[in-house]
C-alpha cells in the first residue's frame, strides 16, 4: 500500500474539492481550510519526492490499470521522472502560495467556498497532466483543466463578460484540444503505444514523412490552445475577467504553460519531423513579439500582464521548437515565480483601489502601497531578464540556444526591448505621478495574507537563479553563455525602459495611440466576421435544411404517410373473427411457402 | 392388411370431417365430429400407439364431445342460417386454399413416401400406457405437472366466466 | 392404390383433414361448428405427431400428442364457457355478429 503513496498528492486536492462542494458549502471558513490543507499536503508530498530518489532517477510508481482492449493499454500510473516531480513541486507550491493569497483577496465574497472548491479541482487536474504517464490520462486530464479553467474564469458569472469569456476559453480550447486528440490517435496508430515511459523507444519504428509531421502538428495544436499560442491566443486576455487569483494561478503560472509542458513530454515524436520542429520554433518565435507589441497599447493592468504571459510562453514554445528542452523547462520555473508575483501585485493594486483595472485611472499607488509597488518592480526586473534576477538566467539560456538561428534571435529580442517598454510604462503611470481618480487616492494594502505570498515569490523571483533547478533537467549548457546573445539581448532589454522612462514619466493620458495594436491586430475582429459569420451562414444553412427537409418533409412527411396506411389499413379491421383467421393463415402460409423456398432439402 | 385398415379408416375419418363441415344441423356436427375422433382413434392403433387412441376416445370423444352437446341443448341452437356471401372473405379463403393446397406437396415432399412400409408389430416405439408414462414422468415431468396447472386455471376460468353477475 | 402405406399416406391423410377443418374454421358462421372445425385440426395435428413418431423411432411426439389433447380439453372447456357468455348477452352465436371490436 505504501507504494501507492504517491497518488495522495494528485488525490488529496479532488478530495477536498468534493468535500466541499458536497458538504462544506455553507461553511467556507471549513471550505477554505480544508482546500488550503490539502494543497498544502499536496505540496509538502511534492517536495518529499522531489528530493528522493536521486536528482537524475525516476521514481518507479505502480500503475493501476485501466484501459485495456485492441491493442490500447492505458493505466493510470504516475510518471515520477525528475521533469514531472519538480513541476509537481512547483505547480503545488504555487497554488499554495495563490491559495493563500486568495483567502484574503476574497474575504468579502459570499461564493468563496465555490471558489476553493473549484480551485482544489484545478489542483487535481493540473498535477494530474504533470504526473500523467500516458497520454490518455494526460488528455483526460488536459480537459479537466479545461473544465476548472472555464468554472474559474465563470467565477463571477454574474457579469456578462466573465462568462462570455468563459465561453470563449472553452471553446477556443476545444478547437485546440481536437487536434491533440488527433494527434493522439495519430501517435497510436503510428507507434502502436500511447504510453510515455514507452515512448522514446518505440520511436525507432517510424514510418517518418507527412504522417509523423501531421501528428506532430496535431500535438502541437493541442499546445496552440491550452498555452493560447496564435492563432489561437485570444482566449486567454479575455479570461483576466476571472479573479485575479486565478489569473495568477492558472493563467500565468501554471496551466497556460502545461501546452509547453506538454510539448516538452512528446518532443522525440516531434523531433521526428523537421517541419514540426521548424513550424513550432516560429509560432512561439513569432508570438514572443506580436503580444509584446499589443501590450504596449493595453491599458487594463491584466491585459498588459496577459500579453506579457503569452510572450514569454512564446519563448519557452519558442525553445522547445528549437530542441532545448532544458531551458524551455527553466524559464516555465522561472517564469511562473516572477509571473505569479506580476498578477498577485495587480491583484493587490485592483484590491486596494476598489476593483479599478484601468492603469490610467491609477497614479501615485507608489506612495499608498509601498510594499505592492517594490514587488511589482522586481517582477519586472526579473521578466525583463535584468541580472541578477531569475528571468535572466533562464532567458540567457533560450537566447544562447537562438545562436545559430539569427533570424529568430532577432525577432525575440526585439520582443525583449517591447517588454521593457510596456513594464516601465506600467509601473510609471500605475505607481508614479499623482492620483488620477478617487479609488486610487484612497489604495491600501492587503492584509498579511496577500502580503505573505507575494513576499515569497519576490524572494523567489530574485533569487531564483540560484536554485538547483537545471539539475533537474539534465546538463545545464554552461559553456553557451558567453554568446553574443548574452549582450545583445541585454542592452535591448536595458534599451526598452529608456523610451517608456520619457514618454510616461510624467504623463497623465497615453501620448501614444497606435490603432492596429490598441485593437490587437484585429484578429478577434478576423475571427467575427470571417468564421463567425461563416457560422453563421453555416447555421441559417442548416435552419433551413431542418425547417423544410427534416421537419417539413421528413418529420411531417412520415406522418402523413403513417396517417395515410393507418387509414387504408382501418378497413382490414373489420370485426370479423373469421377474416382476422383469414389473413393470419394468409400469413402463416406466406411463412411456410419462404421457408419451403429457400430450401428444405 | 395394412392397407385395407388404412384406406377404410381413411375414408371414415374424410368422409365424417366432412359432414362436421358441411351440415347445418348443429346435432349432427357433434355426432359427425364424434365418429372422426374415433376414426382417428383407429388410426392411432393402426400406427401401434394404443394409450393415445384410448385417450383420445375417452377424453376427445367422451369427456370433451359431451361438453359440446350439452352447450349444444343449453343454448338450444336451431339450424344454422346462411349469411350474407361477402366476396372479400371468398377471396381470401379461395387465396389461402390455393397457396395451401401449392405449399403442402411440397412440404410432403420433404418426407419419404416410399420410405418404411407399414407392418403391424414392428414399431420402435411402444405406444402402450407404461412407456409413456415413464416419459411423462421422468424427463417431461415438469411439463406434465404445468398441465395440471394450466387445467386448474381453465376450470376457475369456466367458473369465473359463466357465473351470473346476480350470483355475486 | 395398393402397395405399401408409408409415412407420406398419413401426412397427406393428415393434410387433407386439415384443410377440411380450415375450410370449416374459416366459412361458417356458427361459433359452435367454427370451434368443431378447430378440434379437427388439432386432430390432423395430432395424427402427422403420431405418424412421423412411427416412423421415425421416437416416442416424444406421442408425448407432445398427450398434451395436445389435454390443452385442447382446456381450450375446448374455456371456448364453450365465452360462448355461452357471448350467447347470453348477444343471443346468437353467428360469428359475423360479433363485430362490437370494429374501428
Amino acid at each position: 500500500m505504501i507504494a501507492y503513496s504517491p497518488y495522495l498528492i494528485l488525490l488529496l486536492p479532488l478530495f477536498a474539492a468534493v468535500v466541499i462542494r458536497l458538504f462544506l458549502h455553507p461553511f467556507p471558513r471549513f471550505a477554505i481550510s480544508v482546500s488550503t490543507l490539502a494543497c498544502l499536503g499536496s505540496f509538502i508530498g511534492s517536495l518529499l519526492l522531489l528530493f528522493s530518489g536521486g536528482l537524475g532517477g525516476t521514481i518507479a510508481i505502480p500503475a493501476i490499470p485501466w484501459i485495456e482492449f485492441a491493442g490500447l493499454k492505458a493505466d493510470f500510473g504516475l510518471l515520477m521522472d525528475p521533469l514531472a516531480r519538480l513541476m509537481a513541486t512547483l505547480v503545488s507550491g504555487i497554488a499554495l502560495l495563490v491559495h493563500i493569497y486568495s483567502i484574503g483577496y476574497l474575504k468579502e465574497d459570499p461564493h468563496r467556498s465555490r471558489f476553493f472548491a473549484e480551485l482544489s479541482l484545478f489542483v487535481f487536474s493540473m498535477m494530474g497532466i504533470v504526473l500523467a504517464d500516458n497520454l490518455v490520462t494526460m488528455f483526460l486530464f488536459w480537459e479537466l483543466v479545461g473544465l476548472s479553467s472555464y468554472l474559474l474564469i465563470g467565477f463571477w458569472f454574474d457579469r456578462p463578460a466573465a462568462g462570455a469569456a468563459a465561453n470563449k476559453a472553452f471553446l477556443v480550447n476545444r478547437i485546440g484540444d481536437f487536434g491533440f486528440i488527433l494527434g493522439i490517435l495519430g501517435v497510436w496508430s503510428l507507434f502502436g503505444t500511447i504510453s510515455l515511459v514507452d515512448l522514446p523507444s518505440s520511436l525507432a519504428a517510424s514510418p517518418g514523412g507527412w504522417a509523423v509531421t501531421a501528428v506532430g502538428l496535431g500535438l502541437f495544436c493541442g499546445c496552440l490552445g491550452k498555452s493560447a499560442q496564435f492563432p489561437l491566443h485570444v482566449w486567454l486576455p479575455d479570461s483576466m475577467e476571472g479573479p485575479t487569483p486565478v489569473s495568477s494561478l492558472l493563467h500565468a503560472a501554471t496551466m497556460v504553460v502545461a501546452g509547453v509542458y506538454m510539448l516538452i513530454r512528446v518532443l522525440p515524436i516531434l523531433e521526428l519531423s523537421t517541419v514540426t520542429m521548424t513550424t513550432i520554433a516560429w509560432v512561439g518565435g513569432a508570438m514572443t513579439l506580436l503580444p509584446a507589441l499589443i501590450a504596449c497599447q493595453q491599458n487594463d493592468i491584466k491585459r498588459i500582464l496577459a500579453y506579457s504571459t503569452l510572450s514569454e510562453i512564446a519563448y519557452m514554445v519558442m525553445a522547445v521548437g528549437l530542441g532545448v528542452t532544458g531551458p524551455a523547462m527553466y524559464h516555465l520555473t522561472m517564469h511562473a515565480f516572477f509571473k505569479c508575483l506580476l498578477f498577485l501585485a495587480a491583484g493587490s493594486v485592483i484590491h486596494g483601489c476598489h476593483e479599478v483595472q484601468d492603469i490610467w485611472k491609477m497614479g501615485g499607488l507608489g506612495k499608498r502601497m509601498p510594499f505592492t509597488a517594490i514587488v511589482t518592480g522586481i517582477g519586472t526586473l526579473a521578466l525583463c531578464g535584468i541580472p541578477p534576477l531569475s528571468g535572466f538566467w533562464s532567458k540567457d539560456e533560450i537566447f544562447a540556444a537562438t545562436a545559430h538561428h539569427p533570424a529568430l534571435a532577432l525577432v525575440s529580442m526585439v520582443a525583449g526591448f517591447f517588454t521593457s517598454f510596456f513594464m516601465l510604462r506600467l509601473i510609471l503611470v500605475a505607481f508614479g505621478g499623482s492620483p488620477r481618480s478617487e479609488a486610487a487616492r484612497h489604495a491600501h494594502e492587503g492584509s498579511a495574507s496577500l502580503i505573505f505570498p507575494m513576499l515569497i515569490l519576490a524572494i523567489l523571483s530574485v533569487a531564483g537563479g540560484f536554485l538547483p533547478v537545471n539539475s533537474f533537467l539534465g546538463a545545464s549548457p554552461e559553456g553557451t553563455h558567453a554568446s553574443w546573445t548574452l549582450w545583445v539581448s541585454l542592452v535591448l532589454a536595458l534599451a526598452g525602459f529608456v523610451p517608456a522612462f520619457f514618454i510616461y514619466r510624467a504623463a497623465t493620458r497615453d501620448p501614444l495611440s497606435i490603432p492596429i495594436l490598441q485593437g490587437k491586430f484585429y484578429v478577434d475582429e478576423f475571427y467575427n466576421r470571417v468564421l463567425v459569420a461563416n457560422q453563421d451562414g453555416l447555421g441559417k444553412l442548416a435552419d433551413a435544411f431542418e425547417g423544410w427537409v427534416v421537419r417539413g418533409f421528413l418529420v411531417r412527411g412520415s406522418g402523413v404517410v403513417a396517417r395515410a396506411a393507418g387509414q387504408g389499413l382501418r378497413l382490414v379491421q373489420c370485426g370479423q373473427v373469421q377474416v382476422y383467421a383469414t389473413i393470419f393463415i394468409l400469413g402463416a402460409l406466406s411463412l411456410l411457402w419462404w421457408i419451403l423456398k429457400s430450401g428444405v432439402r | 392388411m395394412e392397407q385395407i385398415f388404412f384406406w377404410v379408416l381413411a375414408a371414415g375419418l374424410l368422409i365424417s370431417a366432412v359432414t362436421v363441415v358441411a351440415v347445418r344441423n348443429p346435432v349432427t356436427n357433434a355426432v359427425c365430429l364424434v365418429s372422426t375422433l374415433v376414426f382417428e382413434a383407429a388410426l392411432f392403433i393402426t400406427l401401434e400407439a394404443t394409450f393415445l387412441a384410448a385417450v383420445q376416445v375417452i377424453v376427445y370423444a367422451g369427456a370433451v364431445m359431451v361438453l359440446f352437446l350439452f352447450v349444444i341443448m343449453l343454448l338450444d341452437v336451431r339450424v344454422e342460417l346462411l349469411g350474407k356471401i361477402s366476396w372479400p372473405k371468398i377471396v381470401g379463403v379461395g387465396l389461402v386454399f390455393v397457396l395451401a393446397l401449392v405449399a403442402l406437396p411440397k412440404l410432403f415432399s420433404a418426407f419419404p413416401f416410399a420410405g418404411e412400409a407399414l407392418h403391424w408389430g414392428h414399431a420402435k416405439v411402444p405406444g402402450t400406457a407404461q412407456d409413456l408414462g415413464h416419459l411423462l414422468f421422468s424427463a417431461y415431468g415438469p411439463l406434465f405437472l404445468t398441465t395440471g396447472v394450466l387445467l386448474l386455471v381453465a376450470t376457475v376460468g369456466v367458473v369465473v366466466l359463466c357465473r351470473r353477475d346476480t350470483e355475486a | 392404390m395398393g402397395g405399401e402405406i408409408t409415412l407420406g399416406h398419413y401426412l397427406v391423410l393428415s393434410g387433407a383433414l386439415f384443410l377440411i377443418g380450415l375450410a370449416g374454421v374459416l366459412l361458417r358462421r356458427s361459433l359452435l361448428v367454427v370451434m368443431m372445425s378447430l378440434e379437427l385440426l388439432l386432430n390432423a395435428a395430432n395424427l402427422a405427431l403420431v405418424a412421423v413418431g412411427r416412423f421415425q423411432g421416437i416416442p416424444d411426439p406421442q408425448v407432445a400428442v398427450f398434451f395436445v389433447i389435454t390443452v385442447a380439453a382446456a381450450e375446448a372447456a374455456l371456448g364453450l364457457a365465452i360462448l355461452v357468455a357471448i350467447f347470453r348477452i348477444k343471443k346468437t352465436t353467428a360469428a359475423d355478429q360479433m363485430a362490437s371490436l370494429r374501428f
